[in-house]
């Protein structure tokens, strides 16, 4: 699993901060935000589709439209990232809902990252138990985990993407981790 | 809670878990291998979507939309539906016309007349709009000198609650056109009059140059009364109008009871004629039923009058010749171009306000319906996690 830059958590509010708003009108800006966020917006509706080929055309579809939309950015309604994602997110559910994959979703989540040879076998079953653990989440719970640990968002970045406040965003999220903790032991 | 979120954001930027409470500890844990776990995208496609991004997203030729199918967006279907019923509804209303039967003639200003703060009724709008052609005249003029105040209801009633009030209204209107016109007018006045139903009871015009003019004494039916002053005022430019009311039901119901009262009487008395058994006393009663008898007939008259004035309005047209005005040519003068000015700004303001009063309505219905339809897809777009 690659952790680069780009997935610096922590670091992003001073990205955002370093990639004027306005920048995201021209195309050099976009490019910039695009280099930034990729992998992070991917790893996010792939959690959320559990689909690879659903995966990229979703992502695709989520970078030109918020490329075509970029002149409606404003900064005063939240970060680059918050905005991104809601675009990437809403993507990710007219897919859901034109492919009625919410079924596969439950039922099917398809393994995107199987362990290799190399991986310990300690790892192995750790994520494996991880995986299993998700599964018992409904989906609004992995949709938020996703928004959080695949996504990287902040926590007043996910309420901005979800419509709340961000204290509710951050209480629903301990809780679904703690759920989620003891699904593992379980 | 916040001290174990702090925890996770901690140590997903550590890259390490290092809590000493063991069970936050553990969601640290749990919060890295989550990120570790997260999807990773194949190089090939993050390298052709950054293409793609440099290239600023290019649409394929065959995928492009074609120029006309711009027309079929909502928002210009929602235009074509709106923009005409916004047109219709600044036509409908006629540049600056009332329901009350205007011809909106002119400059499309209202000439409300204030009556002269009688108690006999509350002011009424003047019905006549076309009044508002007269292009210099101000507000003095306008100013309608009514003795009792009540000058013209409107149509369906004059005073809520009661119903056959018997009014007697009056009516002074100066029209003013170029004394070339003045012959025209005159003869225009007695047309206009016939056809409401009225009759011209006296006249006299004079065309002559220097003593040019003419007065009309008119009887307008009542329920006519409204559109025959649109029609007169639209002869000429008004200068002054006046309107005067006068409330006589009270007399009307007195006369009505005296006259009931009387026959009542008569009644009476014959029947005491039929059965006098003596010479004086029969010659009594006869002496009275005279006295009745005048009593009824006159009452009769006073009724029939009284009748006659209500159903009847008395107009007085008096035709005043233009100063300075030579015929209507292009020319005038700075007051002329002024005042015309003026009724033209007033003319786009009514039609402007006209506009936002429906165009505003329909806007909000619109935004309504906006926020409605973003709510909707909102919902189903969520029902796609429930």
């Amino acid at each position: 699993m690659d952790t680069s830059a780009a997935r610096t958590y922590g670091v992003n509010e001073a990205l955002v901060e370093s990639v004027p708003l306005v920048a995201a009108a021209h195309s050099e800006g976009f490019a910039e935000l695009y280099e930034r966020t990729f992998p992070r917006v991917y790893a996010y509706v792939a959690s959320l589709l559990r689909d690879r080929a659903a995966a990229e055309d979703v992502t695709s579809q989520a970078f030109e439209r918020a490329y075509r939309k970029r002149r409606s950015y404003r900064p005063a309604r939240g970060s680059t990232d918050a905005w991104l994602f809601g675009i990437a997110r809403n993507a990710a559910l007219d897919e859901l809902r034109k492919r009625k994959r919410r079924a596969v979703l439950e039922v099917d989540p398809e393994d995107t990252a199987s362990p290799t040879p190399e991986d310990h076998a300690e790892l192995a079953l750790r994520r494996e138990t991880v995986r299993a653990a998700l599964a018992s989440l409904d989906a609004q719970e992995r949709d938020l985990i996703a928004l959080k640990f695949a996504g990287g968002l902040s926590n007043a970045e996910i309420a901005r993407v979800l419509g709340m406040s961000e204290s509710n965003a951050g209480t629903r999220l301990h809780r679904t981790i703690t759920k989620l903790r003891e699904a593992c032991h379980e | 809670m916040s001290d174990q979120l702090a925890a996770i954001d901690d140590a997903l930027e550590a890259g390490a878990a290092d809590h000493h409470d063991p069970l936050t500890r553990e969601l640290q844990e749990l919060a890295l291998a989550l990120r570790a776990d997260a999807p990773e995208a194949d190089p090939d496609f993050q390298r052709r979507l950054r293409g793609r991004v440099e290239a600023g997203f290019p649409k394929p030729a065959s995928s492009r939309r074609p120029r006309w199918r711009r027309f079929t967006t909502p928002a210009f279907a929602t235009g074509l539906v709106v923009l005409p019923l916004v047109l219709i509804a600044v036509v409908a209303s006629g540049g600056g016309q009332s329901d009350q039967g205007d011809t909106g003639g002119g400059g499309g200003g209202s000439a409300t007349l204030e009556s002269g703060g009688g108690d006999a009724g509350p002011a009424l709008e003047t019905p006549d709009r076309a009044l508002g052609k007269a292009g210099g005249l101000g507000t003095a003029d306008r100013a309608a000198s009514s003795a009792h105040g009540d000058v013209l209801p409107p149509d369906g009633g004059f005073a809520p609650g009661q119903r056959n009030r018997k009014i007697e209204r009056s009516i002074g209107l100066e029209l003013e056109m170029p004394v070339d016109q003045m012959a025209r007018v005159a003869e225009q006045v007695t047309t206009v009059t016939n056809r409401h139903g009225g009759f011209v009871l006296s006249s006299s015009v004079s065309t002559g140059e220097e003593s040019a003019g003419g007065d009309f004494e008119l009887r307008i039916p009542s329920a006519g009364l409204r559109p025959a002053l649109r029609d007169l005022a639209a002869l000429a430019d008004v200068r002054t109008q006046t309107q005067t009311g006068r409330d006589v039901t009270r007399e009307h119901v007195t006369a009505k009871d005296r006259l009931q009262a009387a026959r009542a009487e008569r009644r009476s008395l014959l029947r005491r004629l039929e059965l006098a058994t003596t010479d004086e006393e029969a010659e009594a009663i006869r002496r009275r039923l005279d006295i009745v008898a005048g009593e009824i007939n006159g009452l009769r008259s006073q009724l029939r009058g009284l009748r006659l004035r209500t159903d009847y309005a008395v107009v007085t047209v008096s035709l005043l010749p233009k100063d300075g005005d030579s015929g209507g040519g292009a020319g005038g003068s700075f007051d002329d171009a002024l005042g015309d000015a003026g009724d033209l700004l007033v003319g786009v303001a009514g039609v402007i306000v006209r506009a936002l009063a429906v165009g505003l309505p329909l806007g909000l219905i619109a935004l309504l319906g906006w926020l409605v339809g973003r709510a909707v897809r909102r919902r189903q777009r969520e029902s796609a996690l429930a």
